[in-house]
Order: structure tokens, then C-alpha cells, then sequence
């Protein structure tokens, strides 16, 4: 992943615990999930899917548990953690305010974007 | 926080427990990864083999996403470390040779320069223990007999009240002075005394009690004293009861009124027991020409440079002058120097030459680690590109090599840091007395980190040179390769190796040159078996000069019933060096003739006043007229005996025996008996200065200061004579002490400074050379090693092995000419710096500079000469073979 800007990093962290507030799990299903809410614009390759996750976890924003799939198979099932949804609105709140100010910058108003 | 750290604490203690697991796991998640990729794309229909070989595709590769994964983990590079380390101590196991000489060189470098710089440091660079000591000044006039700052009460005051330049200005006494503790437990102790204002000038605060009141400091005021600290724990066993308690100073009541701060020294690096005040008057000083002589420091306003100051005072000093006689007035000077020049002024160049001479040797051993340290690197460029091949990343690469690196001059600093502490005692046992602060030194902290720090770069930067470079393919196939920009560094390095060889060589040389003159030229007199005595007289039993004399002249005839003595004689001073009663020349007038005036050098007599025998202690030999004769000591005359070299500028061309000479205007008058040979009487390297030997009567007035040194010619051995000289004084009066010194001994000590200089310097020139000569030594090793399949292939088309000694030794001999022709140069120029110290050599000797190429020349022809015969002795069939 060639322009792994802080930006960028920041986004996917963010992606991925928006995607697991609902409830729990698995790496695979964060990913398609991020990939059908954004109407296929998002991809997330495992390359940084993978390393995303266990850095999240390593922070302790969220936390691995193993347990079955949908289809029985043994699988590694994260959930937020109390931290996590902290975190997680934390940093929605600076990414709301980021991208106004973007959207200011781009001379546009904040509802048009939105 | 706390937190963050559990979280991270948690997963460094599960990485070392379950590596294994967790790798397992891993696996089992990505795994499942793609096996949900593939039955989603089954699921949309695709076949299963085109599923799973996109699927795989998509994917991308496992090992870089697993690695990725194992990095995100805080604290992961641990692991590695301690796997760098455990591969670069198996690499040093299996190459000693290299190791050791890498930890060598750094331990040389790093203790040579850590001891030498905690010696100069306090002489150059750190501050004295004084507030605002960068301000603080030593003023006052300067003349040829007297070249430290002085100043006189006829001229202090006005000095003092008309000054802009200085903040505050006080002075001390002169010297330190013996005074005498009398009570039930008496002692002998230095006094010194000082203006009210001196302490805090100096910003120097009674560690208990106060400093002195301005009204102590009067003639008739209070009689108070401070004490040293030293005095106040080993004499009064730290009593807090001591202020305002009398003491019997020289028999006269002190109160003390506070104890100095420990380690108390005064600006003229004396340490006092008792410190009492000045007390002048003024108003008495003022109209008393020359009046009172002190010392006077001052404290500069901020920002006021010295030669401001100087030339803010240079009207007070007209004005002073003009009281000085006419005849002398060109001999004084003004002089404001700061404390650190009035405190270490000679020492400095000596402290400025060792501090160059280690850091050539620092420089030596840098470079010589970096030449190592890249042969290695070079060596290993095939290893690098093997594991880089085989998926080591850069970083990792680089990491590995910064370990080793690490590791090597760690090993260095800790060997460097021992030899330092062994090579500080060393320097304290040989070092010469007068060298300031010296007892004091230690090993400096700061400098050793510096020292570790900078052989750490260096072995860093060139070992790091290799591995920063991406491995070419082409390390993959050949054995060792030539990198022609990093051969070329490396050639670069051992020529200014060389060259800064050479310049600590010639350095070195230099001074053992002028070492060797001093310790063989004639000193025109006999030191063998000659033993010196320095009896110190209480002066406050022996309070008049003619119980003095009766004292000596009792102790004389004892000693002269001894067997085994020869002569017994008194005198002030001995030559050839040390103190020396100096007057000036215009003090004598032969008879019928003006004193010639004198300005320059040259203008000082030693003055001796000695008993009979003195000549023949010393084996002086009387080249005209007759010495002093025993029947003389009675005489009521003024006998004298001149040296030759007075002759010739008070007589010129004729006989002064039996002539007359008049001390000073309308003094009294001098009869010449006899005339000396030179002696050496102004130090070992010090031009000779002319003399007048005075005849040491049996009267008071010839006995009073200075305290007269005796002088003992013995035929038995001193050793044996000493306890006897010894006995016979404590028979006459038990509780004075005597000093005794064989005049061997004493001659020897004035070439400590010398010696110490030549030792160490020559010292740091030999390890010098040995370091270059290592370095010339791998690098010509290494290039035969890289050359030795051209070498086979020369021989096979029909070259001799002489041919093949050629190629390589010439290689060799083009770096030794490169190195020592620039060193040369640079060797011309920097011993300008040893001017000063070298004494009957010059700096620019020919034969001094002859014998250091050739001993260079051969000893590093002869480290090109082990391996280039390494390389003719090869077979070429091996050779060719040889990858």
C-alpha cells in the first residue's frame, strides 16, 4: 500500500471500528462489509486489512476472540472494546470536523458534501 | 497510559511464551480469509480451480501480510536484536583477530584521549572555583625579576579609587608566610593575609561564621582570623564552638571569626590555614613610596574585555610611572591577565601539545576501526546479498550491522574506560610537581561519553557503508569483490594514518631530542655525592639573626667531625635551577666607571652568598685569583668572587681581581678576589646568567633571610651520610625540621616537566605508529587476498614472484611515500607549536626529521612486505581456481 499517509491509516482504523460497532466480527467479513456499504469503492486488501486489526488490537480498542462461522468454521471474531468506543467517537468527531474543513477549503458547504 | 503499557507488557510477555501459537493462528485467520474469498466467488458462480487461483491472486503474499501482521506488535524488534547480537558474537568468535584489534585500537583511542583530557581540562577549560571566575583578573605591574602581577600600597589606593573597568578590586599579601600555633598542642602553619574585600570578590562565603568587617581590616582594629576548613577538622576537631575563640597566632591573640569553605585555594593556587586581614593604612601607604607590596585581583564590569581594561587603566600606570626612577622606569609594565592565564599560564602548552598529540591518536584509532570495519563489510557483501536474496529486508540488514557495530566498540569503551583509569594513575605518578590542579584530577565523565560516542560513529558510519548499499547481484557469484570508490576511502584512510603517524613521531623525537641535550650538557658543576639540607627554623625562638647563625655555624662544626663528609658549607640557593636571590646589573658599578644601563633580557645577576668551602662542594673551578678562604669569615670586608660571564660585562678585557665594585649609588663597595666558571644557574634550558658569589661571614647580618640551605660534599655514599647529618642536628635542637635532597635529585626534578613531556608524547607516537602500521597492514592483506586470481593468472603467463612482490609492495610503498609526504608537511608546520619546549635542537632539525621517515619507512615497508610475500608464495594453479 504505496501512499500510507497518516491520513489514509488513520481512515481505515476508523473504517474498521465504525464497521464493528454493530457487534463482532471476523476479518473477512470487515472487509466485505466496508466494501458493500461503500458501494464497492472501498477495497481493503488483507495486506493492510490484517496488520490493521492487530495494531487495533495491540491498542486495545478491540479484542479477538475465536469462535465459529456462519458456515462452522473456526474463525478469529473481533469486537469493540469499551476503549474502542471511545475511541471511536473520538475520532468520528475529528473526522466530522476534518472534513468540513476540507469541504471549506474546497469552497463547498459542509451539506453538500454530506 | 497505564493502559497502552499493560496492553503492550501483556503482549511482549505472550510473545516470548507462544511465538509459536500465535504464528499458528495466524495462519489459521488468513487461511480462513481466503477460503471465505473462494466460496464467494464459487458462490458468484466461478469454477472452483479459477476460484481459488484468483482468489490466491487477490491474496497477494502470505509471508510479507504475516510479517506485516508480527510488526505491528510493540516491542517486536527485541526479538531481533538479541538474535542480531547472538549472530554477530558467533561472527567474533570465528575472527578473533579482527575483534581484538578493533577493541584494541578503541580501547587505546578511548582511554588515551579520556585520561590526557581529565588532566587539561581543568587547566584549560573548566571553571575555576570562583563566582563569575571568567571576569575575574589578576592586575598589577610586571617586570623582568618579577613577571606575576604585583602591586605596591603607594600606588594600590589611587589604582583602586580612580579605576572605571572593574567592579571591585582587592588584594592578598604576597606569599604565604610560616606563622606559628602557639598553645598546648602547637603547630606550624601558612598564613596569609588579606583585604576585607578579597573573599568576596572572589565570591568565596565562610562555610561558618562571616568574612572579615572593613573595620578589622584596619591597623589598629580588631585582631581576628579565618581558618581553613583543614585546620578547623584536623586541629579542632570540627568544634561549631570555635567562633569567637581566642588563638595564639606567632604569640599574639586572634579571634576567630569564621572557617573557610573546603578546598579553599587562593587565586595563586595556595592553600592558607589562617587568613587574617591586611590591615594597611592608607592614609601611611598612600604617601609611602613604594609602600606595601601585594597582590591584586579585580573583577572585570560585564561585557568589559581585558584589553579594555587595559587601556582604561594605562593613565593610572603614567601616572604610577612617573615615581618609578628613571633608570628602571622602562623595565615595568602594566599586565592584566584573566586567573586561568595568571593560574596556568606555563602549563598551557604543555596541556595544549598532549591534548593534539591524543587527538592525532584518536584520529589514528578512528580511522584504522574504519578501515577494519569496512574490510569486514566488504568480506560479508556476499553474505549480505545471500540473505538479502533470501528476503531480508534493508532495515534488517542495516540493523544487524549497527548491532555488530555496537558490540565492538562497547567491548572498546569498557577495555578504553580501564585503561584510561589505569593511564590517569600512571600520568599522576610521573607527572612533575607544578602542574596545577593535577592531584585533583579524575576521570572525566563527560569526555569519556564523548570519546565512546565518537569511535562508535566511526565504527558505525564505515561498517554501515556495505550494507547501505542494495547487494549487487554480481556479490552473489564472486568471492571478494573490489569496490573501487570504497578501495579508494579505504587507501585515502591509511595515508592520513600515516601522515598523522609521522607528525606525532616527529613530535615525539623532537622533544626526546632535546630531552637527551638537556640531560647531557655540562652544568659547570659537580653533582655526585653532594646532599643539600634545608633547615626550617621556628622563627619565633631563633627571632634574631644572630641566634640563627649560632645555630648554623654550631650545626657546621658538628657535621665537619663526622667522617665520610668532605666539605660543610652554606649558601642561599643552589643552582642550576629553582630560587635564585636575583639583582640587576645597574646595582653593580666597577670602580672609576658609571653603571651601564640595561633594558631587554640579559640584565639579571644571580646573587649567592656562601661559606668558603661552597666552591669545592661544588667543583667550581676558580679560573682567576682565589676563592674565598676560611681566615676570609672574620674579615670586615666585602668579599666577592664573580662568574666569568660578569667578568667580561663589568671588566671587559681586563683583570677585576683586586678591584673594586660600588652596589648601588653610594653603596657600599665589593672587593673582587677571584673569578668562577660559569655555572648553569637559570634553569637546565634557560640561557646562563651572570653571578657574584657574596662571602657568608661569621656575622649576624650575613645570616638573617633567606633561611640558608647547607650544602654537603660526601664520600661515602649519601644514604649513608644522611641519617648521620640528621642525628648531629637533633642533638643540637630536636624539634627542627630538616629537609634533605641529594643535588642529583634535585637537578632530576627540573627535567620532570620534560620528561613527563617526552614520555607521554612519545608514548602516544609509538601507538600511533603501531595503528597505522595495523592499518597499512590489512589493507595491502586484503587487496593481495582480492588480487590473488590476477595474481595466478600473471604467473601463468610467466611473471616471477619477484615481479609478483613488486606489484603488491609497490602498491604498499605508493601510500607510505602519500602519508609520509603530507605528514611531513604537516609535521614542518606543527612543530612551530614545540618551539618554546625544545632546547638545543631546532624545530626544524634535519637529522630528527631523517630518522623519523626511515624508522617509518622501514617499519611500514615491513608491514607491506608480510603479505605481499603471502601473495608471491601462492601456486598458480590455486590460484586460478580460487574464486
Amino acid at each position: 500500500m504505496p501512499p500510507s499517509t497518516d491520513l489514509l491509516q488513520g481512515t481505515l482504523d476508523l473504517l474498521i471500528l465504525q464497521t464493528l460497532a454493530p457487534g463482532p466480527m471476523h476479518g473477512w467479513g470487515v472487509a466485505q462489509r466496508i466494501q458493500q456499504v461503500s458501494k464497492e469503492v472501498l477495497q481493503i486488501g488483507q495486506g493492510s486489512l490484517y496488520p490493521a486489526l492487530h495494531r487495533l488490537e495491540y491498542k486495545g480498542w478491540i479484542q479477538a476472540d475465536w469462535g465459529s462461522s456462519e458456515n462452522n468454521r473456526r474463525a478469529k471474531y473481533y469486537a469493540l472494546t469499551a476503549t474502542g468506543r471511545k475511541q471511536l467517537e473520538t475520532e468520528l468527531e475529528s473526522w466530522e470536523r476534518l472534513s468540513a474543513a476540507i469541504a471549506l477549503v474546497l469552497g463547498r458547504s459542509a451539506e453538500a458534501t454530506a | 497510559m497505564t493502559r497502552e503499557f499493560f496492553t503492550h507488557w501483556r503482549f511482549l510477555v505472550r510473545q516470548t511464551f507462544s511465538k509459536r501459537r500465535r504464528q499458528s493462528e495466524l495462519d489459521e485467520e488468513l487461511l480462513f480469509h481466503v477460503e471465505q474469498s473462494i466460496a464467494a466467488k464459487i458462490a458468484a458462480g466461478m469454477m472452483a480451480t479459477e476460484a481459488r487461483r484468483q482468489a490466491l491472486i487477490e491474496f497477494g503474499g502470505v509471508e510479507r501480510a504475516r510479517e506485516q501482521c508480527h510488526e505491528q506488535r510493540p516491542g517486536w524488534w527485541w526479538g531481533t536484536v538479541a538474535q542480531d547480537a547472538r549472530y554477530a558474537l558467533r561472527g567474533f568468535r570465528r575472527n578473533p583477530t579482527f575483534t581484538l584489534t578493533v577493541i584494541a585500537t578503541l580501547a587505546l583511542g578511548i582511554g588515551a584521549t579520556t585520561a590526557v583530557f581529565s588532566v587539561v581540562d581543568r587547566i584549560l577549560f573548566c571553571s575555576l572555583p570562583y563566582a563569575h571566575d571568567d571576569r575575574i583578573v589578576s592586575l598589577g605591574l610586571v617586570q623582568s625579576l618579577e613577571t606575576q602581577e604585583f602591586v605596591l600600597g603607594g600606588f594600590f589606593f589611587d589604582w583602586r579609587d580612580n579605576q572605571r573597568p572593574f567592579e571591585a578590586i582587592a588584594s592578598q599579601g604576597t606569599m604565604l608566610h610560616a606563622c606559628d600555633l602557639v598553645e598546648a598542642n602547637p603547630a606550624q602553619l601558612n598564613c596569609i593575609h588579606a583585604q576585607a574585600g578579597f573573599l568576596p570578590l572572589l565570591g568565596i562565603s565562610p562555610v561558618l561564621g562571616r568574612n572579615f568587617l572593613p573595620e578589622e581590616d584596619q591597623p589598629n582594629g580588631p585582631r581576628v582570623a579565618l581558618i581553613s576548613y583543614g585546620l578547623w577538622q584536623d586541629h579542632f576537631n570540627r568544634d561549631p564552638g570555635i567562633l569567637n575563640r581566642l588563638i595564639d597566632v606567632d604569640g599574639g591573640p586572634v579571634r576567630v571569626i569564621g572557617v573557610l569553605p573546603k578546598g579553599f585555594e587562593l587565586p595563586t593556587l595556595q592553600a592558607p590555614d589562617v587568613m587574617l586581614p591586611l590591615a594597611l593604612n592608607e592614609g601611611l601607604e598612600r604617601k609611602a613610596l613604594p609602600g606595601t607590596p601585594m597582590r591584586a585581583f579585580a573583577r572585570l564590569r560585564p561585557g568589559v574585555s581585558i584589553a579594555q581594561a587595559k587601556a582604561e587603566m594605562e593613565p593610572l600606570f603614567l601616572h604610577t610611572q612617573e615615581w618609578i626612577p628613571q633608570e628602571i622606569r622602562r623595565d615595568f609594565h602594566l599586565s592584566i591577565r584573566s586567573l586561568r592565564d595568571r593560574e596556568t599560564q606555563d602549563v598551557q602548552l604543555t596541556a595544549w601539545i598532549l591534548l593534539g598529540a591524543v587527538i592525532a591518536l584518536l584520529l589514528i584509532a578512528c580511522a584504522n576501526v574504519a578501515g577494519l570495519m569496512m574490510a569486514r563489510g566488504e568480506t560479508r557483501e556476499r553474505d549480505l546479498a545471500v540473505r538479502s536474496a533470501l528476503g531480508a529486508s534493508r532495515g534488517r540488514l542495516i540493523r544487524q550491522t549497527l548491532t555488530e557495530s555496537a558490540l565492538l566498540s562497547l567491548a572498546g569503551a569498557a577495555a578504553g574506560l580501564m585503561l584510561a583509569e589505569g593511564l590517569l594513575r600512571v600520568f599522576l605518578e610521573i607527572a612533575p610537581t607544578g602542574i596545577p590542579f593535577l592531584g585533583r584530577a579524575g576521570l572525566d565523565l563527560r569526555i569519556a561519553s564523548f570519546t565512546v560516542l565518537l569511535s562508535l560513529v566511526c565504527g558505525t558510519i564505515f561498517g554501515l557503508l556495505p550494507a547501505l548499499q542494495t547487494p549487487r547481484v554480481v556479490a552473489l557469484v564472486t568471492r571478494a569483490t573490489q569496490n573501487r570508490r570504497r578501495a579508494a576511502l579505504r587507501r585515502g584512510l591509511v595515508v592520513g594514518q600515516i601522515a598523522i603517524g609521522m607528525v606525532l613521531l616527529t613530535g615525539a623525537a623532537l622533544l626526546l631530542r632535546s630531552f637527551e641535550n638537556m640531560e647531557r650538557q655540562n652544568l659547570g658543576i659537580e653533582t655526585q655525592g653532594v646532599l643539600t639540607a634545608r633547615i626550617a627554623v621556628p622563627g619565633f625562638r631563633y627571632d634574631t639573626a644572630q641566634k640563627k647563625m649560632n645555630f648554623y655555624l654550631q650545626v657546621e662544626t658538628a657535621l665537619r667531625r663526622l667522617p665520610g663528609i668532605r666539605t660543610v658549607s652554606f649558601s642561599d640557593s643552589v643552582p642550576p635551577g629553582g630560587w635564585n636571590n636575583d639583582e640587576r646589573i645597574e646595582g653593580f658599578a666597577p670602580e672609576g666607571r658609571r653603571p651601564s644601563p640595561c633594558s631587554g633580557s640579559g640584565c639579571i645577576v644571580v646573587v649567592r652568598r656562601v661559606t668558603p668551602d661552597y666552591f669545592r662542594a661544588l667543583n667550581i673551578p676558580i679560573v682567576r685569583g682565589r676563592g674565598f678562604a676560611e681566615q676570609d669569615r672574620s674579615t670586615s670586608e666585602n668579599l666577592v668572587v664573580l662568574s666569568r660571564l660578569i667578568t667580561t660585562r663589568l671588566f671587559p678585557g681586563e683583570n677585576p681581581v683586586g678591584k673594586s665594585i660600588q652596589k648601588g649609588q653610594n653603596g657600599i663597595w665589593l672587593k673582587v678576589v677571584g673569578v668562577a666558571d660559569n655555572v648553569k644557574n637559570h634553569g637546565l634550558t634557560e640561557q646562563d646568567e651572570p653571578e657574584v658569589y657574596y662571602l657568608r661571614r661569621n656575622a649576624a647580618e650575613d645570616w638573617g633571610a633567606p633561611a640558608p640551605i647547607m650544602i654537603i660534599d660526601a664520600v661515602l655514599p649519601t644514604k649513608t651520610v644522611a641519617p648521620w647529618v640528621r642525628s648531629q642536628i637533633a642533638q643540637i635542637d630536636p624539634t627542627v625540621p630538616v629537609e634533605m635532597e641529594t643535588l642529583a635529585q634535585t637537578v632530576n626534578k627540573l627535567a620532570d616537566r620534560p620528561r613527563f613531556e617526552s614520555a607521554l608524547l612519545g608514548f602516544f607516537a609509538v601507538c600511533g605508529l603501531l595503528m597505522a602500521v595495523i592499518g597499512l597492514y590489512g589493507l595491502i592483506s586484503f587487496m593481495a587476498a582480492a588480487r590473488t586470481q590476477e595474481i595466478g593468472v600473471r604467473m601463468a603467463l610467466g611473471a616471477t614472484r619477484q615481479d609478483i612482490l613488486r606489484l603488491i609492495t609497490g602498491e604498499g610503498i605508493r601510500l607510505i611515500v602519500l602519508g609520509g609526504v603530507l605528514g611531513l608537511g604537516a609535521a614542518l608546520a606543527a612543530a612551530q607549536f614545540l618551539k618554546s619546549l625544545l632546547y638545543n635542537v631546532g624545530a626544524h632539525d634535519p637529522y630528527v626529521y631523517l630518522a623519523v621517515a626511515l624508522l617509518l619507512g622501514v617499519v611500514a615497508q615491513t608491514a607491506t612486505l608480510i603479505p605481499a610475500r603471502r601473495a608471491a608464495g601462492v601456486q598458480p594453479m590455486e590460484a586460478l581456481r580460487h574464486e
